[in-house]
């Protein structure tokens, strides 16, 4: 038998002055491989159809469905409720503007972190139609896709202590996705072109070493060691002076991008 | 009320808006994309398996050449397409795999030596050469002759949609997410924009563009079972519809995935059949050699869809509460392999299935996948009609898929064809002047604000039991196997649910701000139209072609048949108006056997000389 | 050399304040070693002592120890949640989240804050009493001081046991493969050390039974 599942869901409608933010209440008979997408929706077209939330793919692919599930960030498609306790407490994800219930802004920040850390190829070489493809190790193309499967949810984000003090920092999410273009030899940024992006509070040395977003990312991207890669980096970068660049290059994962 | 100017107005931000939106905004025009989810979760995100160009790298795509891939188009297209846009794909494709390399796509490389792949479950061994090591690898994908689709791991449609939306970021085009758009603004001759509603706020904003593209997807949510996003409602193609006056072509043409996964729908890439995964029945018997004995699970997905429902018909389904469903079995790849190169197929038979693919068998059914009809538009991309409007993508038919589309083309599709309707539109704009008209633009917003005034006074059904009803309808009535009873019941079905739109009523009354409710009421009423436009033309196609099949009608009729439909929605009509176009303006490859998929044909008369051309003649279009 | 950017200041502070963790962990390390051999012999531990403060070490050491744990303290701190609110939001999360490294951080900024003052009356009452012998030491625990040390004592092997693991995993030398095995040995360490604080707090809080006993 199924069991009754009790959903404990955060509601605030910022745009009704008249709305004040609250926990309500619905209940659902589980059903078998019921996940949070099945359950929200059947939530919202039998029980109540004012429910925010946002899904896209369901399949875990877009990270449109990042939400706070008892306690922990994660995305909401994948998490089968079979995994679940009875009652389950839903809240939006913190750090990002609320724009209903479940339902933040996530594309507005990550388009604003896009922008600061430049998020794009750096090169001066043009496109020429005729010449066959630059050539690139498989190994390294490989490694380059891994940085590069971030679904941008924002799960890492809200599960970080300093995102959650500081509105400026840029989340390991930003700086993963630096730490790709970093090892990516089509982009011709140096060390101290990244040093100058990311090397303050706002960017790298911000991050405290939480290690949340590592334990919360529903790809299983090794932030944290990404993050070490690029602070690494960036503070060699920045004794540039003091320290023997022999050692430097030691230290760092692209030596090639010193200069 | 907010209104937006720009040259280019792309709606939908998936790979074909923004490979348009690029190249507009490389030349120096103001671009703005309109998406109803930030564009890094456009639909085009979730394609895993990769993009078909004949590079020609990889071994097992030694020789191969866009004429080649051209003649896999037009067969698999069960010669349902338009052969001169076929070729434009198939000689454009490998420029444009290339270029997304040098914008930042990490591709899969050539890897010398000797590696190991399967074919039908058994391993073969094949070895890459030297002098091709490090450029664009290559790998199988069903109904082709060479190894010709480029990948990245199995994330393609990400890292692909990932790398243009970069591009997107440098080039400095703005992108409005969360605007829905609900209505075009045209004057009957020339389209300027559209009104959009701000899902944000619930505010409609008026945005006047040169050129408006129609790049929204498909509509894979007038099915119930759809490995489609949420977001994939055919909204681009209602807008266009609702004009009275732009054709939608050959909606009756929808694509059944094979390898849908149950209960969830969720697709797992044909990667897994091109890689060695194998179809197995209730008794693990492995039944598709018998059906197909050459190609077997990597016959074209319409053959592989219809064999599946034929042999779960016979009884030979395995049972569960969620309906019947047959096995994809790929254990034998092994834990590397599977967790590599088939990782997002591992992660989802994990956290959706329960299922751990390494060890355990994948239950799959055909699932509903891709439109090949859309948004008429020539060879530029242009639409049928109104002068100012593209469509690119899914949501256009282009038309190189006819009446199936092979998998890896529909993912090059998008940057194939964004690459060349998007050097159209900056053509278009060269040589244009702006043109707004005040009541072009009142009108339309009038309109919206109509439906939006009758959805708050309506007393009927809600929105979402009428969608339902009308994608079980689908489900019913117009799903893989189709006939005439079924086709007219379904009409008549739909018909009536038309009829109960007009009288929609909110359950949660509207409210300010976000209203997911009111943006789905708002698409209900389209989203039948289009059904009716599938249901419709299938009824009247009698014959069967590619994706679609009719019991009653098996054969493919190229004497009466050969020909793509247009659909048109007159307006207060309550069923489409069919006309019907020549399928191509000329022959490379004449009509003939595909070499799959079993099936007779009624030959048509034979074509004229002067329609023949070989695939170098650069002939433009007979009398087009 | 490449010019600048205005960012310089804060980058380099991230390295010093690293540079200043590490030679503090090791300083701590070695400190709390010799200390230790007190529970071997009293005698060695007194040896050592007279070495120091016969080359000066002790006399230049512990002020400049104090120094670095000030502008370790000062660098660092731009990480505390001073500001109002912040604590509140930060002590909130991490109950929320459950999620121990985040936890753990509330742990430095408790213990960073006991040892920037406990340091001071540490070093202070040992300068005032030279020399270094441990009768002395064991005269003052008797006088009220081993309270001091039940605080200081774990306060200084927790923050600095969670600053080599911290270090580590920002600079990225304990990736997430070995995250769990650095984990438990920076445990057992740290355990390894309280254990070896204890005894030797121990040893000479008895040896002060003994002299109050002698003297009566």
């Amino acid at each position: 038998m199924g069991r009754t599942l009790t959903f404990e869901i955060f509601r605030y409608n910022p745009s009704d002055p008249d709305s004040k933010p609250h926990m309500q209440t619905y209940t659902l008979e589980e059903t078998p491989s019921m996940t949070l997408f099945i359950a929200l929706n059947k939530i919202r077209e039998e029980q109540d159809p004012t429910l925010q939330f946002d899904f896209c793919c369901r399949a875990g692919i877009c990270g449109s469905c990042g939400m706070v599930i008892n306690g922990r960030p994660g995305l909401a498609c994948h998490t089968q409720t079979a995994d679940l306790p009875d009652k389950i407490t839903l809240h939006p994800l913190p750090v990002f503007k609320l724009l209903g219930d479940l339902s933040v802004d996530t594309g507005t920040w990550f388009r604003g972190v896009g922008k600061k850390i430049e998020s794009w190829i750096h090169t001066k070489k043009q496109f020429d139609e005729n010449a066959p493809e630059e050539r690139m190790d498989n190994e390294l193309a490989n490694q380059i896709f891994e940085l590069d499967r971030c679904v941008e949810c924002g799960c890492c984000v809200a599960a970080c202590g300093t995102a959650r003090m500081r509105d400026d920092f840029i989340g390991a999410t930003s700086i993963n996705r630096l730490a790709r273009f970093y090892i990516d030899p089509r982009d011709e940024r140096k060390s101290s072109d990244y040093y100058e992006l990311i090397g303050d509070d706002s960017g790298v040395f911000g991050c405290m070493g939480l290690l949340a977003c590592d334990n919360v990312c529903p790809k299983q991207i090794p932030l944290q060691d990404q993050l070490g890669v690029m602070r690494r980096m960036v503070t060699l970068e920045s004794v540039k002076a003091i320290i023997p660049d022999f050692i430097r290059n030691k230290l760092v994962g692209c030596p090639d991008k010193n200069d | 009320m907010q209104i937006h100017y720009c040259d280019v107005l792309s709606v939908g931000a998936g790979l074909a808006g923004e490979r348009v939106a690029v190249e507009a905004a490389q030349a120096g025009y103001k671009v703005i994309c309109l998406s109803i989810v930030p564009p890094r979760r456009s639909h085009s995100s979730a394609a895993q398996g990769g993009m078909q160009a004949a590079l020609g790298n990889s071994i097992m795509g030694d020789g191969d050449s866009p004429e080649i891939h051209f003649n896999d188009t037009v067969k698999g297209s069960d010669w349902g397409c338009d052969q001169e846009v076929a070729r434009i794909f198939a000689e454009q494709a490998p420029i444009a795999m290339r270029e997304m390399a040098f914008m930042g796509v990490p591709w899969n490389r050539v890897v010398p030596g000797e590696h190991t792949y399967y074919k039908g479950g058994k391993p073969f061994q094949a070895t890459e050469k030297k002098e091709n090591e490090g450029l664009i690898h290559s790998r199988a994908f069903g109904g082709t002759a060479k190894w010709r689709t480029c990948y990245t791991s199995d994330g393609t449609g990400h890292a692909v949609l990932f790398t243009l939306d970069n591009r997107m970021l440098e080039l400095g085009v703005q992108v409005h997410d969360r605007m829905q758009a609900e209505a075009l603004i045209h004057d009957g001759e020339r389209c300027m924009g559209v009104i959009a509603r701000n899902l944000r706020t619930g505010e409609l904003e008026a945005y006047i563009a040169n050129a408006t593209l129609i790049a929204t997807g498909g509509f894979g949510r007038l099915y119930r079972a759809t490995t489609n996003a949420v977001i994939c409602d055919g909204g681009g193609q209602i807008i266009a519809q609702d004009t009275g006056i732009v054709p939608l072509g050959n909606m009756e043409a929808v694509q059944f995935h094979p390898t849908g996964t149950v209960p969830t729908d969720i697709l797992v890439t044909e990667g897994c059949r091109g890689d060695g995964g194998t179809l197995l029945d209730v008794n693990e018997y492995r039944f598709m050699p018998d059906y197909e004995p050459e190609k077997a699970e990597l016959a074209s997905r319409d053959v592989v869809s219809r064999r599946m429902t034929e042999h779960m018909r016979k009884g030979f389904g395995v049972k569960s509460p969620y309906g019947d469903h047959l096995w994809l079995d790929i254990r034998h790849l092994g834990e590397k392999h599977i967790t590599t190169n088939l990782r997002e197929v591992y992660d989802i038979c994990r956290h959706f299935l329960g299922v751990n693919p390494i060890h355990q068998l994948i239950p799959v059914r055909p699932t509903q996948h891709y439109s090949m009809g859309g948004v008429r538009v020539n060879k530029d991309g242009h639409a049928y009609g109104l002068k100012g409007l593209f469509a690119a993508g899914e949501a256009a038919c282009w038309d190189m898929h006819g009446f199936n589309r092979l998998g890896g083309n529909s993912l090059a599709e998008t940057v194939v064809a964004g690459r060349v309707v998007g050097k159209k539109v900056v053509e278009f704009l060269q040589g244009d002047s702006m043109v707004y008209k005040a009541d072009a633009m009142r009108d339309a917003l009038r309109g919206v604000e109509q439906r939006i005034e009758n959805l708050k006074k309506g007393t009927g059904d809600d929105c979402y039991t009428l969608r339902n009803e009308m994608q079980d309808a689908m489900m019913e009535y117009v799903g893989i196997f189709r006939n005439g009873k079924d086709l007219q019941k379904g009409v008549d079905k739909l018909q009536e649910i038309l009829e109960r739109t007009k009288n929609m009523r909110l359950a949660g009354k509207g409210q300010r701000g976000q209203d997911a409710e009111m943006a789905m009421a708002l698409r209900v009423p389209g989203m039948v139209r289009l059904a009716l436009t599938i249901a419709y033309g299938a009824l009247q196609r009698t014959e069967s072609r590619g994706a679609h099949a009719r019991e009653d009608f098996p054969e493919r009729n190229d004497r009466d048949w050969l020909k793509r439909t247009l659909a048109t929605w007159k307006p207060g009509d309550s069923l489409p108006t069919l006309t019907y176009e020549e399928a191509t303006p000329f022959f490379i490859l004449p009509p003939g056997d595909r070499g799959y998929g079993g099936g007779k044909i009624i030959d048509g008369p034979d074509i004229p000389a002067e329609k023949l051309v070989s695939f170098a003649e650069k002939k433009e279009a007979q009398g087009a | 050399m490449t010019p600048r950017s205005p960012q310089q200041v804060a980058s380099r502070l991230d390295f010093w304040q690293a540079l200043s963790g590490a030679v503090l962990a090791l300083f701590i390390c070695v400190h709390l070693v010799l200390e230790g051999s007190v529970v071997l012999s009293p005698k060695i531990t007194d040896w050592i002592g007279w070495i120091m403060e016969e080359v000066y070490l002790a006399q230049v050491a512990a002020p400049l120890i104090l120094l670095i744990i000030v502008f370790h303290f000062w660098v660092a701190a731009r990480k505390m949640p001073f500001r109002a609110g912040e604590l509140r939001i930060y002590f909130q999360h991490s109950r929320e989240l459950g999620d121990a490294d985040t936890s753990l951080w509330l742990v430095q900024v408790v213990t960073a804050t006991i040892i920037l003052v406990g340091a001071f009356f540490h070093v202070y009452s040992v300068m005032v009493d030279m020399p270094l012998e441990v009768d002395k030491s064991a005269m003052r625990l008797h006088e009220g001081w081993v309270v001091f040390y039940v605080f200081f004592l774990p306060a200084c092997i927790l923050h600095t046991g969670i600053g080599v693991y911290r270090i580590g995993v920002k600079y990225g030398f304990i990736s997430k493969a070995r995250r769990e095995f650095w984990r438990k040995t920076i445990w057992i360490v740290m355990g390894a050390y309280l254990l070896l604080g204890t005894c030797a707090i121990t040893r000479v809080w008895f040896i002060g039974d003994a002299l109050i006993q002698a003297v009566q």
